[in-house]
């Protein structure tokens, strides 16, 4: 297993996971079908989930091929589209976790919420397949467009009329990196964020977890999860961030051990919310007032929420000592 | 200013020393990362009682989050700890840095409010909710924005240092 393995691995995620998910979301919005609207939401959400090491595993694929016989202008292509795809997939997501949330408690969530998905999940297949497209290009020239398989790898690119239109709004990876890390301001700027949203999820998440598994027993359930949000609004200041600083030095990152560990208890904690709320054990603590116990299944989601959120505290700190832990060439 | 020789006596103890040049994952970045913790149990606490009190989630009944200031002194106790082992790594580093004294500054305003919160609104069980809220609103206030003030300032020390150690300047 190497970065090209769990790139290839992770990168057909994005673009099919969000045609399928349009796909439910288009016949759920004129059948008018609710159940299928929530699962394309869940879909659009899990999905924004996995994007993320699909986008990071692109550089460690990066790393890998570089050299003679493959286009850097090719590569360079590819990673200004995901630079801009990534956001809009994010984005979808986050709207679509914003609907579920919605909806648990005024079903069907408002106009604008389904609005907003079917306009952003347009955009982001488009970008997607756009993304998908130029990376395919840089190791299948039998895809390229009026190129023979045997043609040499080109140095400049010509865009068809699309491609040469979505262009305009792919950002220079190049200059994005920089655009990062030129002012020490910006960059502490950002970190202090990603701190502040970490205070949040610890201070709102925690706190529920705590609450669950039998500590501060006299507070009823129900109002310590409507301080969640605030916790979600924590993590998605910490999604974008940690993206930004990843794109500002990802050769800091991508060799780090503790990188992909924290990435894995990101994926996990995904899981273990999915086990709260797409089964009936967030119903049974829902409505939980002070002094009640919670029963033993909702106790072990939060103990291994707790557990998982201390795992990424923990490899986010790893990330920088353990910065050369993984080869970049194997 | 010289740089008083003492940070370099300091530097030089075998505790200095071990903090800083050990390769053991219980070295320094332990002691960052249950810094890192000790900072989210203190200052999250206290976020979620100032938002509280500020109008946040209001069917959450008030007096049991007196509890909560239990986690605060912990998480305050466990920094004040792992605070003074960094700075035993690094004194010429910390104490030459005037961003250190400005988050120094911002942790003891912040703790300062956090000690009257807990005595002033939340150490008297005869106050209704809403005189709670009335007394504690000025205080969730501030203590808010002296936790970003503390935290932005700790995250600026890195990028501001003029010393690694004694006798060598940052970035000369």
């Amino acid at each position: 297993m190497n970065y090209a393995h769990l790139h290839l691995l992770l990168n057909h995620v994005p673009v099919i996971g969000s045609i399928v998910g349009f796909g439910l979301f288009l016949i759920s919005f004129f059948g008018k079908n609710e159940d299928l609207r929530k699962s394309s939401y869940i879909i659009f959400a899990a999905v924004a989930l996995v994007t993320i090491p699909a986008f990071l595993s692109g550089f460690g694929a990066q790393q890998m091929i570089k050299g003679p016989g493959v286009s850097d202008a090719l590569i360079n292509r590819h990673e200004g589209s995901a630079l801009l795809s990534l956001w809009f997939m994010e984005l979808t997501g986050a709207i679509a976790l914003v609907g579920l949330w919605q909806s648990h408690t005024t079903a069907p969530p408002p106009r604008w919420n389904v609005s907003a998905v079917m306009l952003f999940s347009i955009l982001t297949v488009v970008l997607m397949a756009r993304t998908g497209n130029t990376g395919g290009d840089i190791r299948h020239p039998e895809l390229r467009p009026g190129a023979e398989a045997t043609a040499p790898e080109p140095t400049t690119i010509t865009e068809g009329t699309f491609g040469a239109f979505i262009h305009k709004f792919e950002p220079d990876p190049d200059k994005f990196s920089d655009a990062m890390t030129f002012s020490k301001w910006w960059w502490t700027f950002m970190m202090a964020a990603h701190f502040l949203g970490l205070i949040l999820i610890v201070g709102t998440v925690g706190l529920f977890d705590a609450r669950i598994m039998g500590f501060l027993k006299q507070l009823p359930i129900a109002p310590l999860h409507r301080l969640l949000p605030w916790g979600l609004a924590g993590l998605a200041v910490n999604i974008v961030t940690g993206l930004l600083a990843f794109a500002g030095r990802p050769e800091n990152y991508i060799f780090s051990i503790a990188l992909w560990l924290k990435i894995l208890a990101l994926l996990l904690l995904g899981l273990n919310a999915a086990a709260f709320y797409l089964t009936n054990v967030f119903g049974e603590v829902e409505n939980l007032g002070a002094g009640e116990d919670a029963p033993i299944s909702a106790k072990l989601i939060a103990a291994s929420s707790l557990f998982l959120w201390f795992a990424v505290i923990t490899m986010g700190r790893y990330i920088q000592p353990l910065t050369d832990t993984l080869l970049g060439s194997n | 200013m010289a740089v008083p020789l003492i940070f370099s006596t300091i530097e030089q103890s075998g505790i200095s020393r071990w903090l800083r040049e050990s390769q053991s994952i219980f070295g320094f970045y332990f002691i960052l990362l249950f810094h890192t913790i000790g900072m989210s149990l203190v200052v999250g606490a206290n976020a979620v009682v100032d938002l509280r009190i500020l109008g946040v989630a209001k069917d959450i009944p008030l007096h049991p989050l007196k509890r909560l200031f239990a986690i605060m002194w912990t998480g305050l106790g466990i920094n004040v700890t792992t605070g003074l082992l960094l700075l035993t790594a690094y004194p010429t580093k910390a104490l030459t840095n005037p961003d250190f004294y400005i988050k120094l500054s911002f942790i003891g305003l912040a703790v300062f409010t956090m000690y009257k919160l807990n005595v002033q609104v939340f150490g008297d069980s005869s106050l209704s909710e809403a005189a709670m809220v009335a007394k504690g609103k000025i205080m969730a206030k501030w203590s808010l924005v002296f936790w970003i003030g503390a935290v932005g300032s700790g995250r600026l020390l890195s990028e501001t240092a003029r010393y690694f150690f004694y006798g060598h300047p940052a970035g000369g």
